[in-house]
């Protein structure tokens, strides 16, 4: 599809120094912590070094509530659960079997699999295809009640609701602990923070913003959110089991929602989507709440739930984007980082669609498709054909079931009847993922992309599908087809590459949404009027390229479109619907004189027997 | 036979809890978790009854009116700024859930204490067995609720308004409906309703600053599996209400605490509209 000589476009950001300066100050910051925990045990008194210890393990699950929670949108009350199955693993193996290097090697192996095993289940009934973000969370709300009423029910096994204390553990001083411990916490902390910054990090923040876009894009979002969540179960598995370690004694509370709640409420007020907040939060009110709790015991607690309310409610970042803007005007400097990563485009080489190319397929085929609601039928008995190269416009007044069959071709849940074909894959009841990888491309009536990303992100995000992403750096090169490269130009999308999409005009986002569809490469491209809202300069910009792409890179185009004078210029063949049936399929001509046309459009159809 | 009234007294009892959530939640598409707080006020609403020497009849409605003016400045101040974020409306309520308990443990202490029930005698049963009359009271006001709570919707102006704004908030909105009037309505509505349904529960068990919050998971589950309807809801209630007393009767009690917040997961997971009807 693409011509192989690579012409790379101009970046208008400074490309590999910033990079390296990223990692640079990783490396400071990380050093820096590192050398204050060391010399930590020697200053501090002793009841503050026990309590960094457990405040150290509980910022590491805080830690990967962050990652669920503030970067990829997954309100989660249940990562108590995994820290309280990491720490019964150690309890129950020195209770019940007793210590010793090998056995504790076997309770962490146990408590990690079982941890990832519970999150695999978990994920599976939260994050299932169409799942509600509010179901989501109801799952993982019943999991630490669930796992604490096991603990409960456990008798002398599980010491049931006082749980397990006095079992023998690692001979290793305070002092080493608080090492291990806050080890732990800098090595996941700079994990986690080159991970949400690398190519792969941001699909999370995608997911956050716009799932079903995400959907579209190839993505199989509930397979990411799984495995999101089964990392982050081990992980709080391991600091579970250190917990268990150190303080030697295991209770159900650990495991319970009121506990799950606690690492949210640490994470919002830390600032969550900061990494470092979260960490910085639950250090700071866990240690003082250990020396505070004593004195004023119920005051306290109020303090700390009237903090949260009014952190979620006025300061949704959290108390960690406040203290940096603080310092920022206290010492004069500048945004630190822009949050674009600086990036130039290149020709991709093409990638056609395994097994797709040179045999000349029917590109799309829908036989008999129907759609209804209850008793209204939206679609009845659809058929047509269409081949690489056409230009299709479907027209039809309001309501006459266009969009509804854009939408029962790039996503086998939707119709309620009928075969639909990509080329010659039947698309069956298959989710819009594997769709896209059968060679379609949906771009939405208005524009659907993420917010918060920048235009150059956005594409990467769209190429997910070619190129897997790197989990813990990013690319400064992103690869793009010809077809979507010459969009970007003609728009000048290439100006604003580091602009998040939020900041962009609506024109510039319809831009930014066909770039994206077309970066899939896809040899069906359905577009819901690609037009609607943009002035006639753009209108005409957009349907050269459309023409463009059918004739030279032989796509086939499904085009909903309102404006006829826009549909006889470009169009190759056009299809009418009426009241969910296929009236008229003909060429431009031959719709342009029909009668039928006309008075559907002019209403005195309307009511007629159909 | 006293089984079978188990599970009726238990389903009231259900409903009488989720009905306030359940209205929060159909109007205005937030989880309410300081429903739970909210239970708790009307707790220790009937617990100020007792104290102040009056009569335990007055304990509901008494509670009724402390939840709803707390509902009232709760509305105003937290969650009229969270309409557009359902998620964080979910926090910051289980956030006014710990101040209510700790400003509760802070005037009345942290013990257990004892309400006063109004009706206190037992019904013999044809078998020779006995039923607490207390609990088969609390069907009769379930139903009532129920009842009431219908004929508002379905007869009044308000009613029609409230539920044009449960159907399409927008186009109410563009009708000229004052949607935030009825969010607020609602709202005080639904802890009004709430500690009137905790101040029911008391007699049965004991108050303390946490009581509300096995009841709010529960609620809450029961409220996700019935839509936005009250037909469905006590569906809901006899269905899992009565599955946990089934499995607490022939299983174990802890198993039967359980019940209904797996049961409602997995329906959840199998029919996304739950007991409703799709």
């Amino acid at each position: 599809m693409a011509d192989p000589v690579a012409s790379v476009l101009p970046s208008p950001v400074a490309s590999a120094p910033r990079k390296r300066s990223d990692l640079k100050r990783l490396g400071i910051f990380a050093a820096i912590a590192l050398v204050v925990i060391a010399i930590g045990p020697y200053v501090l008194p002793m009841y503050m070094v026990n309590g960094l210890i457990r405040a150290f393990l509980y910022a590491a699950v805080a830690l990967t509530v962050d990652v669920l929670w503030g970067y990829t949108g997954i309100l989660t009350f249940g990562q108590s659960a995994f820290f309280g199955i990491g720490a019964y693993a150690a309890g129950l193996m020195f209770t019940h079997v007793g210590f010793s290097t090998g056995y504790a090697a076997i309770a962490l192996v146990a408590g990690v699999g079982v941890a990832m095993l519970v999150a695999g289940l978990v994920g599976w009934l939260a994050f299932y295809h169409g799942a509600s973000p509010l179901y989501g969370s109801v799952v993982t709300l019943v999991l630490p009640i669930v796992v604490t009423q096991i603990l409960f029910s456990g008798g002398n096994f599980t010491g049931s609701s006082s749980g397990l204390s006095g079992f023998e553990s690692f001979d290793v001083s305070i002092e080493a602990w608080f090492w291990i411990a806050g080890g732990f916490l800098v090595a996941l902390t700079s994990a986690a923070w080159l991970f949400v910054r690398s190519d792969a990090g941001r699909i999370l923040v995608a997911i956050r913003e716009n799932e079903q876009r995400c959907e579209y894009v190839g993505i199989n979002v509930s397979r990411v959110k799984i495995v999101l969540m089964v990392v982050c179960a081990a992980i709080a598995a391991i600091a579970g089991y250190a917990f268990a370690g150190v303080q030697m004694v295991v209770a159900p509370e650990y495991a319970g929602f009121v506990f799950g709640t606690e690492l949210l409420i640490w994470v919002a007020l830390g600032g969550r989507g900061t990494l470092i907040g979260p960490v910085i939060g639950t250090l700071v009110l866990d240690v003082s709440t250990s020396y505070l709790s004593g004195n004023l015991p119920f005051v306290w607690k109020l303090v700390i739930g009237v903090a949260f309310v009014v952190v979620i409610v006025a300061l949704p970042q959290g108390l960690t984007p406040l203290v940096t803007r603080t310092a920022r005007r206290l010492f004069g400097r500048r945004e630190a980082d822009a949050p674009d990563a600086p990036v130039t485009f290149e020709h991709s080489a093409a990638a056609p669609y395994a097994g797709l190319e040179g045999a000349g397929q029917q590109a799309l085929a829908v036989e008999g498709v129907r759609k209804h609601f209850g008793s209204l039928a939206v679609l009845q008995g659809i058929d047509f054909t269409a081949n690489r190269g056409e230009l299709l416009s479907l027209v039809g007044p309001n309501g006459a079931g266009k969009t509804t069959l854009m939408r029962c071709v790039a996503d086998g849940n939707e119709r309620s009847g009928g075969t639909v074909r990509i080329n010659d894959h039947d698309i069956g009841r298959k989710p819009p993922y594997t769709c896209v990888g059968f060679g379609v491309g949906r771009k939405f009536q208005t524009a659907n992309v993420f917010e918060t990303l920048t235009v150059a992100e956005a594409l990467r995000i769209a190429r997910t599908r070619m190129a897997r992403p790197s989990l813990w750096s990013r690319d400064g090169t992103l690869p793009l087809p010809e077809a979507s490269l010459q969009v970007i130009r003609a728009t000048g999308l290439d100006l604003q590459i580091g602009t998040e999409a939020r900041h962009l005009s609506h024109g510039m986002k319809q831009a930014l949404e066909l770039a994206m569809v077309l970066a899939l490469e896809p040899s069906v491209l359905l577009l819901d009027e690609p037009t609607a809202g943009l002035t006639k300069p753009e209108r005409t910009m957009i349907g050269g390229i459309l023409v463009n792409l059918a004739q030279k890179h032989r796509l086939c185009i499904l085009l909903v479109e309102h404006d006829l004078d826009f549909v006889r210029e470009i169009s190759s063949r056009v299809i009418v619907l009426h009241q969910g049936r296929l009236v008229l399929d003909g060429t431009v001509a031959e719709v342009v004189e029909s009668e039928l046309v006309r008075t559907i459009y002019s209403g005195a159809a309307h009511g007629a027997p159909s | 036979m006293s089984t079978l009234l188990d599970i009726l007294t238990t389903a009231a009892i259900l409903y009488s809890v989720c009905a306030g959530l359940l209205l929060v939640f159909g109007v205005m598409k937030i989880i309410n978790f300081a429903h739970g707080g909210f239970l708790t006020v009307g707790g220790y609403s009937a617990l100020l009854v007792t104290h102040l020497g009056l009569h335990p009849w007055w304990a509901p409605a008494f509670a009724f009116v402390i939840g709803a003016v707390c509902g009232m400045a709760i509305e105003r101040l937290v969650v009229r700024p969270l309409y557009s974020r359902p998620l964080d409306a979910i926090l910051a309520t289980w956030g006014l859930g710990i101040i209510i308990g700790q400003v509760i443990t802070l005037a009345f202490g942290r013990e257990v204490q004892f309400v006063k029930s109004p009706v206190t005698g037992a019904l013999d049963l044809p078998g020779g067995a006995s039923y607490s009359e207390y609990r088969l009271l609390l069907v009769a006001v379930a139903v009532a609720l129920g009842l009431t709570l219908a004929a508002v919707l379905e007869g009044t102006r308000l009613g029609l308004v409230t539920r044009a704004v449960i159907m399409n908030e927008n186009l109410a909105r563009a009708l000229g409906i004052n949607s935030g009037l009825v969010r607020f309505a609602t709202f005080s509505l639904g802890a009004g309703l709430a500690s009137l349904a905790g101040s029911l529960i008391t007699p049965l068990s004991s108050v303390d600053p946490n009581m509300g919050v096995p009841w709010l998971v529960n609620a809450f589950m029961l409220v996700m599996v019935s839509g936005v309807s009250l037909v469905s809801l006590a569906i809901a209630c006899v269905v899992l209400g009565g599955a946990q007393v089934l499995v607490s009767q022939w299983g174990n009690p802890i198993l039967g605490g359980l019940t209904i917040v797996v049961l409602a997961a997995f329906v959840l997971r199998l029919r996304p509209q739950g007991f409703s009807r799709g």
